[in-house]
């Protein structure tokens, strides 16, 4: 304590850290009770599904993907500077690579059993697996990903999400007209939605200092009650055209026009209630335009498909097609029907290590994708430091995991029915 | 499916993005890098060869150099040996040669010595008896007939001159 007060710099940044310390709190989500919260956005909507930022012609381009091709080039810039022009005395990136190259190597002839090259077969996706997945770990926690974007509107939100509706009407009412379709689809969106919130906003930026009373929900934007949706789809299921329906207008209307139409009450839970007034404001949804690629399931079901299909080769060329499929296809008679058994549950192993591979990366990057926007609103702009290390050490522990564990498949592939007997007969 | 946002058209996607990034990979990093650290595995190993003969080359023609250098040393020894018995002998064989030719020198002197003494006395003794006869015949003279008296005047003289020798 001494030391620090007889030094005017430490004394500055000691000062610094609890000025910053209490403008977070003071500006976070604890101090948005007290009326603060100067610093609190609204929460951003959490989607499963990535995004559509754009469309090329017809193809949905996902921020997911963007961020995967973003992370590829640097992977392919490194890889290039790093092997343009090899020497045997390394230097820049090719040190670099060489140090993931050289480890991944001791690393899968251990694996593989021993002997030098012993485990060649493997390293080129191994390793591959592991850079891909920590580059699009690591872009996909950088500042600005996932917490810029634009703002989907009521309407787009409607016309997005109305689709898989309509395809379950149509399945339950195979009988009825598009039309029919249609406009049972919207009721049963907003019967089911009514509750979602959404984000009052001037038209142009998500105000801070709003915090987590900027979001509206949805029956506050368009204007309906119950009693009127049942009404409506019982006239759309008696035939009748509602297109010019007065309840029916009012709601395409409200929709179209997605802003916040009256006075309400966000519940806290208690007898603490406050009333909201965002009157007038334009509602919608905050669209990321980046988002990280791992947080999305076809990246990871991608690379997992690629890694176990890969391992499903090693095997058959190690053991070929008899050998290998003579692990999943015993025969009941000759090895007895527990074998057979034992053969259809390691083929449906398989089948559970594809998934498990997509969801372990998945659900580890996702989860710290919204551990960091948590933080962000608990504690701003100090909060999310020490979890953003975390974020940056969770990256490559799961990309590690991903390989290792390709590796490991790998192995037990190529390993022969013959060791496998004979290892367990030793027991 | 949907709730998960699985389509078939972004699974597609992100499946050719991975096996593009994939064979991108290995042919500008992988197989450039690994054919090059193989390639410095087998010199490093081939280097480690080499050293290990050139090694045991060196070792071994040092022990040879170490032999040759002993079995120089020990026939420069013999030779100093054989070289110092030289020369001593050689001065021995000099010291005798000088001594015999002193004594033979000194045994010279001697006998000339002797022999000059005898014919010195000789002479002395021969004058002697001319000075002793001519000293007689004057004392004598006219009384004395020398052929009678010689014999005499002899006899005195080897009287004398055995007298002196003893």
């Amino acid at each position: 304590m001494g030391k620090l007060l007889s030094s005017p710099k430490l004394l500055v940044i000691a000062i610094a850290a609890i000025v910053a310390l209490l403008v977070s709190v003071g500006g976070g989500a604890l101090g948005a009770s007290f009326g603060l919260g100067f610093l609190g956005g609204p929460i951003p909507f959490i989607s499963i599904p990535a995004e559509r930022v754009a469309y090329i012609g017809s193809y949905p381009l996902l921020n997911s993907t963007i961020m995967f091709w973003f992370g590829g080039i640097i992977l392919l810039f490194v890889a290039w500077r790093a092997g343009r022009n090899v020497k045997d005395v390394p230097s820049g990136w090719q040190n670099f690579m060489e140090a993931i190259y050289e480890f991944f190597s001791g690393t899968v002839d251990g694996v593989a059993g021993g002997g030098a090259k012993s485990g060649r077969r493997f390293l080129a996706l191994v390793s591959t697996i592991f850079m891909v997945v920590v580059i699009i770990n690591w872009v996909g926690i950088l500042p600005g990903v996932g917490s810029v974007g634009r703002i989907e509107t009521i309407d787009e939100w409607v016309h997005h999400h109305i689709h898989a509706v309509e395809e379950a009407e149509r399945e339950s009412h195979p009988d009825y007209s598009d039309k029919q379709i249609h406009q049972l689809a919207l009721i049963h969106l907003l019967e089911e939605h009514g509750n979602d919130t959404f984000v009052a906003f001037d038209g142009n930026f998500i105000p801070l200092g709003q915090g987590e009373q900027a979001r509206v929900p949805l029956h506050n934007i368009v204007t309906f009650t119950d009693k009127e949706l049942d009404d409506l789809a019982k006239k759309v299921k008696n035939d009748e055209d509602v297109s010019d329906d007065p309840v029916y207008e009012r709601i395409e209307h409200d929709i179209h026009e997605g802003v916040v139409k009256d006075v309400f009450t966000y519940d806290e839970g208690g007898s603490n209630e406050t009333e909201y007034n965002f009157t007038g404001q334009t509602a919608g949804l905050l669209v990321p335009y980046l988002r990280g690629a791992s947080t999305d399931i076809n990246t990871t079901l991608a690379i997992a498909i690629v890694a176990m299909f890969t391992v499903q080769l090693w095997g058959f060329r190690a053991l070929g097609v008899r050998g290998y499929g003579g692990k999943f296809l015993v025969n009941p008679i000759k090895q007895g029907p527990i074998a057979t058994f034992v053969g259809i549950l390691e083929a449906f192993g398989e089948l559970t290590r594809t998934i498990s591979f997509t969801f372990r990366l998945f659900g580890n990057m996702f989860a710290g994708e919204i551990l960091l926007i948590a933080m962000a609103f608990l504690l701003p702009l100090i909060g999310i430091i020490p979890f953003m290390g975390l974020e940056l050490f969770v990256g490559v522990i799961q990309a590690y995991i991903f390989a290792m564990l390709t590796l490991v498949f790998g192995v037990m592939a190529v390993a022969s029915h013959g060791d496998h007997d004979s290892h367990a007969g030793g027991h | 499916m949907d709730a998960l946002g699985i389509t078939v058209q972004q699974l597609l996607t992100q499946l050719v993005s991975f096996l593009i990034l994939f064979f991108m990979l290995y042919k500008l990093a992988y197989g450039p890098i690994m054919g090059m650290l193989d390639s410095r595995a087998q010199k490093i190993k081939e280097s480690l060869e080499a050293a290990e003969t050139a090694r045991l080359e060196a070792a071994s023609s040092a022990e040879r150099v170490e032999a040759e250098i002993a079995q120089a040393r020990v026939e420069g020894q013999k030779i100093v040996v054989e070289a110092r018995d030289a020369a001593s002998k050689l001065r021995e064989q000099e010291q005798g040669r000088a001594r015999g030719e002193v004594e033979s020198m000194l045994e010279r002197a001697r006998t000339e010595i002797a022999r000059e003494k005898e014919a010195a006395v000789e002479e002395v003794r021969k004058e002697f008896a001319g000075l002793a006869i001519t000293a007689a015949e004057r004392i004598v003279e006219g009384t004395l007939d020398a052929e009678s008296h010689s014999g005499l005047i002899d006899k005195v003289l080897e009287e004398g001159l055995s007298e002196r020798k003893n």
